[in-house]
């Protein structure tokens, strides 16, 4: 898993003294940088604009496969060039786990000004989002600590940004939460951080997912001044009933306002979350649903099957768990709603997406997205193609081509570990780590592979663990092989996915 | 340290389940220092997992505890554990059987109970002097006199011998362990006259073999013995032997009148069976002890791996299980359905849910039992006499069958008398019929019932417990066959007939059954990619039909960064459910389904 040391790139900055040992355990001390990192600080020249990468080397990433072939759109780079050794091809990831430097980064912000019932994210609400004794800006400051840490190990690990064993990043995240709830000069100041100290490629995909209400959505023009390419907002649902049953804040209109103001802020990618088999939901408002949503004219479409799970049950919300405990109120909402779905309803919903979706020129790029060409989320393409990606905040989740990392859900520890007062070092928060074996690291390329309509190529069906059940799921048609010979799901096959996946892991 | 036969006491304690058998026991053990306190995990007689999970005792075991009396001498008493289910009453009796007395245990608080009444009952049929405890007199619903007026009124146990404890607080202890002393008589035996040693139980030992539980009746065994089973025929030197205190405690020699183990080194199951006499090889006695009749299953099931190639380690398996639990029966079979595996007979159905577990635990293997049944006896058309089946798939066409007889039982039930009318209904539902009715004092009452086996394994006990508020108690025995309008009850799922699902019904309620197996099926079958009709039938005539809709979704709405690991552990725990199933033909189907009929959800 190490990398051998002639193989480290050499460390250019006297303050990143520190070893690679961090990489795999939150608890490991990140040694302190010394002179305190002010990130506003102009850096060493080296990495102070945006490295020139979207040359050559940006033909050798893998092809725009993610949109249909004729594709318009941003030049799809959602891997910036990377060492070659640490890739298995060029068209497929890497076959054997090795340590990769971050493609991407994910911020959970985990502010919400109310809690959504069915919400499993990491989200605190009321007083700490609002208020007198608000946790805000306390978190900000963590946040930016952790920014800084987290930026020391890749230093040591892989160089400072710009050098050749480490590429800028392709995508910046804010997920939440409700990230768009931070004023646009913070964002502001963290997409700086992050592109001074991770670097950010040109034309990188910087995303806010953001709430459509007028006092959640933010100053549209603001996180555009900030660099931020695309919104993606938590619509969920287009008619006020349905808000109302959710427990969410905003209305149907204000979703069109939202829109609007994204556009005039000149945000070059929209997005629309909606949420399908809700409680007494029926196939015909859902057909309405999508034809507003279309007529709101996205770039891009998350559709997600109300999912009403019980991370207590799945043993996630110990003190090192990636999620909070499930709150009564919302337990006894989940159990009442989850009574009220149906699985024939929500096929024939999803179903229904499908063939709207497609007429109107979106491409079902995964299960649960769909996109005008040239939007797909990159992003998102990331976690599919596992590309490593660097994650902060609280119950954020990385990846670094081996080993699965994530900080505890816990907003109160994660703020006191890097919290420190004068003269002792930060700590990095609590949280956890999973090597992903071999095996493991197998299956979930195929599993998230075959979730994109890109799929896996067709020489995995002679490989394990596609092979035993290879012809079984293109018996029952599940699964189909493209013309370019690439294994698909069918329609059938991505609503009945687990049914062959459960057969891979 | 040996000890004379006069200061050498057998026993067993006997109770209803719950009145404190167990908690008893470990202050017995406490009091005598067969064990440390400090040491001592509670309930130290139950030592299989199993056991304290579920808070019964399963297998019989022995302890022996050296007990200073109040004359200043040590006696050498043997506590022998008995189980407290109903379904093993033939344990029970086994045990009793090398005892020359019982401390019958009954709760203050809730009296005599269905189990108190059977076990008294089983061991005056052994002759043991019965040492009666009124147990919990700590609780304030405590009712001692009462409960003395029972126990005077319906089984004359005098008041006067009465000893009133409280396991619990320690409470009677001494008492009870000087009446052990003074009421119990000493064994007889002759030590110097040819071996003849009881093998009343056994368990199999990973290091030490074969293990067994013997009860001298005459003769000594001495360490390095070479010993002979009359029986098997099998020869043995003598590794160990000892007592239980309750480690294995190693001694020299072992005299008539007394309770020990011995380790045989013997691996093979046949050669040291319960029932069988040790005797020496050198200068054998003449003839064998009178041994045990042989367990009676009552219950019947075929137990199956889920994948075929498990047959073997299955076989292995259930051999070794054996060795600790001789009380259930097997022989191989095969079903169209599940393939090879063993056809099991069981106590009861505790006992076959048991030994399931234990197969699958202690062994690690994945099984499924198929539908139980009871054991019938068919007389066949043309005067071609009479089979035994157990299987109902083995049921010949109605053509060669003259009759069908069913086991039938005869039931005890101890109850409040408020529940006499829903106890009526609910066995005459159950085909029974009433016998009578005695008050056992002015609240409660001890009513019998007669009522096919086949009725009563059928979440009976369920449903008595359900209209009782729990406050009902029973035991039953066999009373012989009876002959009754029975019909086979075929189901097919996807076309395909599944053998292990087949029922013997009585024709009246076979089309209620039908509907009712049906319906639950379908409850019980998950969906699968395609439509799984459901058909019952009996012979050709289709009489309930349901079909399981074919599965529309299945599919993780979202997988990022922080879902994969989680979306993986959840499709981990999709796949080890459907390892957990039997694939029948194409349709995956869980062990539940097969045990449908026991299901208590009686309208
Ligand atoms: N209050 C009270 N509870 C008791 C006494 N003896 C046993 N118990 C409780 O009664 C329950 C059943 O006891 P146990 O020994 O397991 O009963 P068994 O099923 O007969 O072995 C347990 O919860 C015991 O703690 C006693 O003397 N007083």
């Amino acid at each position: 898993m190490r990398l051998a040391a002639g193989t480290l790139p050499a460390i250019d900055r006297a303050r990143n003294g520190t070893g690679p040992a961090a990489q795999s355990g939150p608890a490991a001390d990140p040694t302190a940088p010394g002179p305190a990192a002010d990130p506003t600080a102009p850096g060493p020249a080296a990495h102070a604009g945006p490295p020139a990468h979207a040359g050559p080397a940006a033909q050798s990433g893998p092809p725009a496969h993610a949109g249909p072939p004729a594709q318009s759109g941003p030049p799809a780079h959602a891997g910036p060039p990377a060492d070659p050794t640490a890739r298995g091809s060029a068209s497929e990831p890497s076959l054997l786990p090795a340590v990769r430097p971050p493609e991407a980064l994910y911020i959970h912000v985990p502010f919400c000004v109310s809690l959504c019932p069915y919400c499993d994210f990491v989200v605190v609400a009321g007083a700490a989002t609002r208020g007198p004794r608000n946790r805000v800006t306390a978190f900000l400051a963590a946040l930016r600590r952790e920014l800084d840490l987290r930026a020391d190990l890749a230093d040591a690990r892989w160089g400072t940004p710009g050098s050749l064993s480490r590429p800028p990043l392709g995508s910046l995240y804010f997920g939440g939460g409700t990230p768009s709830l931070l004023p646009g000069d913070e964002i502001a100041g963290i997409v700086e951080i992050v592109r001074l100290r991770f670097g950010l490629a040109s034309g990188a995909e910087v995303t806010v997912e953001s709430n459509p209400g007028p006092d959640e959505r933010g100053d549209a023009r603001a996180l555009a001044d900030a660099g931020v390419t695309r919104i993606s907002f938590g619509a969920q649902a287009l008619d006020d009933d349905t808000l109302r049953s959710l427990g969410r804040r905003h209305r149907a209109r204000d979703v069109r306002e939202a829109i609007t103001d994204a556009r005039e802020a000149g945000i070059a990618s929209v997005s629309l979350d909606l949420l399908y088999d809700t409680p007494g939901g029926t196939l015909q408002a859902w057909v309405g649903t999508l034809d507003s949503a279309l007529s709101l004219a996205p770039d891009h479409l998350s559709l997600y099957a109300l999912t009403l799970d019980d991370p207590d049950a799945e043993g996630l919300t110990g003190p090192t768990g990636d999620h909070l405990p499930v709150a009564r109120g919302a337990r006894r909402w989940r159990a009442d709603a989850r009574a009220r779905q149906d699985d024939d309803r929500a096929a024939a919903m999803y179903e229904h997406a499908v063939h709207r979706l497609a007429e109107a020129g979106f491409h079902g790029y995964e299960i649960s997205n769909w996109a005008l060409p040239g939007h797909e989320s990159r992003h998102n393409l990331a976690y599919w193609e596992r590309r490593p990606y660097e994650a902060v905040g609280p119950g954020a989740h990385a990846f670094d081509g081996a080993a699965r990392r994530w900080n505890a859900a816990r907003l109160d520890s994660y703020i006191a570990a890097l919290t420190s007062p004068p003269g002792v070092s930060a700590q990095l928060p609590p949280g956890g780590t999973e090597a992903i074996n071999p095996e493991a690291s197998a299956a979930e390329r195929i599993i998230l592979g075959l979730r994109t309509s890109h799929g896996v190529s067709l020489s995995e069906s002679t490989r394990q663990p596609l092979s035993d059940h290879f012809s079984w799921a293109r018996d029952a048609d599940l699964l189909s092989v493209t013309a370019d010979d690439r294994i698909v799901l069918t329609t059938k096959g991505r609503l009945l996915s687990n049914e062959l996946f459960s057969r891979l892991v | 340290m040996s000890i004379p036969q006069a200061r050498l006491r057998n026993f067993s304690i006997i109770a209803h389940i719950d009145h404190g058998k167990s908690t008893l026991a470990d202050r017995l053990l406490e009091a005598t220092h067969a064990i440390d306190p400090r040491q001592m995990t509670s309930q130290v007689l139950d030592s299989m997992d199993l056991e304290r999970e579920k808070g019964i005792t399963i297998k019989a075991r022995a302890v022996r505890l050296e007990y200073t009396a109040n004359d200043g001498l040590v006696y050498g008493l043997n506590l022998i554990d008995t189980p407290g289910h109903v379904d093993f009453s033939y344990e029970v009796s086994r045990s009793l059987q090398a005892c020359e007395g019982a401390i019958l245990v009954v709760d203050a608080a809730q009296g005599i109970e269905a189990q108190t009444l059977a076990n008294v009952h089983l061991a005056l049929r052994e002759g043991l002097t019965i040492v009666p405890v009124l147990n919990k007199i700590d609780l304030p619903s405590a009712q001692p006199d009462v409960v003395m007026e029972e126990l005077e009124s319906v089984l004359a146990i005098p008041r006067e011998e009465v000893i009133l404890a409280s396991a619990k607080e320690g409470i009677g202890i001494s008492e009870i362990l000087e009446a052990i002393v003074a009421r119990i008589p000493a064994p007889k035996g002759d030590p110097s006259l040819p071996l003849q040693a009881l093998v009343f139980d056994s368990h199999y030992d990973q290091y030490k073999g074969v293990i067994v539980y013997v009860r001298l009746a005459q003769g000594t065994l001495r360490d390095h013995d070479r010993v002979r089973l009359m029986q098997s025929g099998a020869e043995a030197d003598l590794l160990e032997l000892g007592f239980f205190r309750p480690a294995l405690v190693p001694v020299a020699e072992i005299h008539a009148g007394d309770v020990g183990y011995v380790a045989t080194g013997l691996k093979n199951v046949r050669e040291a069976q319960v029932g069988d006499t040790i005797t020496s090889a050198v200068s054998p006695a003449s003839e064998p002890l009178p041994g045990y009749q042989e367990a009676k299953s009552l219950v019947f099931a075929g137990i199956y791996p889920l994948s075929g190639e498990d047959y073997p380690l299955l076989r292995d398996a259930i051999e070794k299980l054996h060795l600790n639990d001789a009380s259930f029966t097997y022989e191989p079979e095969s079903s169209v359905a599940l393939g090879f595996g063993f056809r099991c007979g069981f106590l009861g159905l505790l006992h076959m849910e048991i030994v399931q577990e234990r197969l699958e635990r202690e062994f690690n293997l994945d099984l499924i039992a198929s539908a139980p049944s009871v054991e019938y006896q068919v007389v066949m058309t043309h005067g071609r006499g009479s089979i035994t089946i157990d299987n109902p798939a083995h049921l010949p066409t109605i053509s060669e069958i003259e009759a069908i007889l069913e086991p039938w039982v005869l039931l005890s039930v101890v109850t409040p008398s408020t529940y006499i009318g829903p106890l009526m209904e609910l066995s005459t539902n159950r085909r029974g019929s009433f016998i009578g009715l005695e008050y056992i004092d002015p609240v409660r009452v001890l009513m019998k019932f007669e009522l096919p086996l086949a009725e009563l394994i059928v979440d009976y006990f369920d449903q008595l417990k359900t209209r009782t508020a729990g406050y009902a108690s029973m035991d039953y025995e066999e009373i012989g066959y009876r002959a009754a309008n029975l019909v086979k009850l075929d189901v097919m799922v996807a076309g395909e007939p599944v053998d292990a699902l087949s029922m013997i019904v009585h024709r009246d309620k076979s089309v209620a059954i039908g509907r009712t197996l049906a319906e639950r099926l379908k409850q019980l079958i998950p969906r699968q990619m395609f439509e799984v009709p459901i058909q019952a039938a009996i012979g050709s005539n289709v009489i309930a039909r349901e079909s399981v809709r074919a599965m529309r979704k299945n599919v993780v709405a979202k997988c990022y960064g922080g879902d994969i690991t989680r979306k993986r552990k959840l499709l981990e725990k999709q796949k080890e459910g459907k390892r957990r199933m039997k694939r029948v033909g194409s349709v995956e189907i869980p062990q539940e389904a097969f045990l449908a009929m026991l299901r208590t959800d009686e309208n």
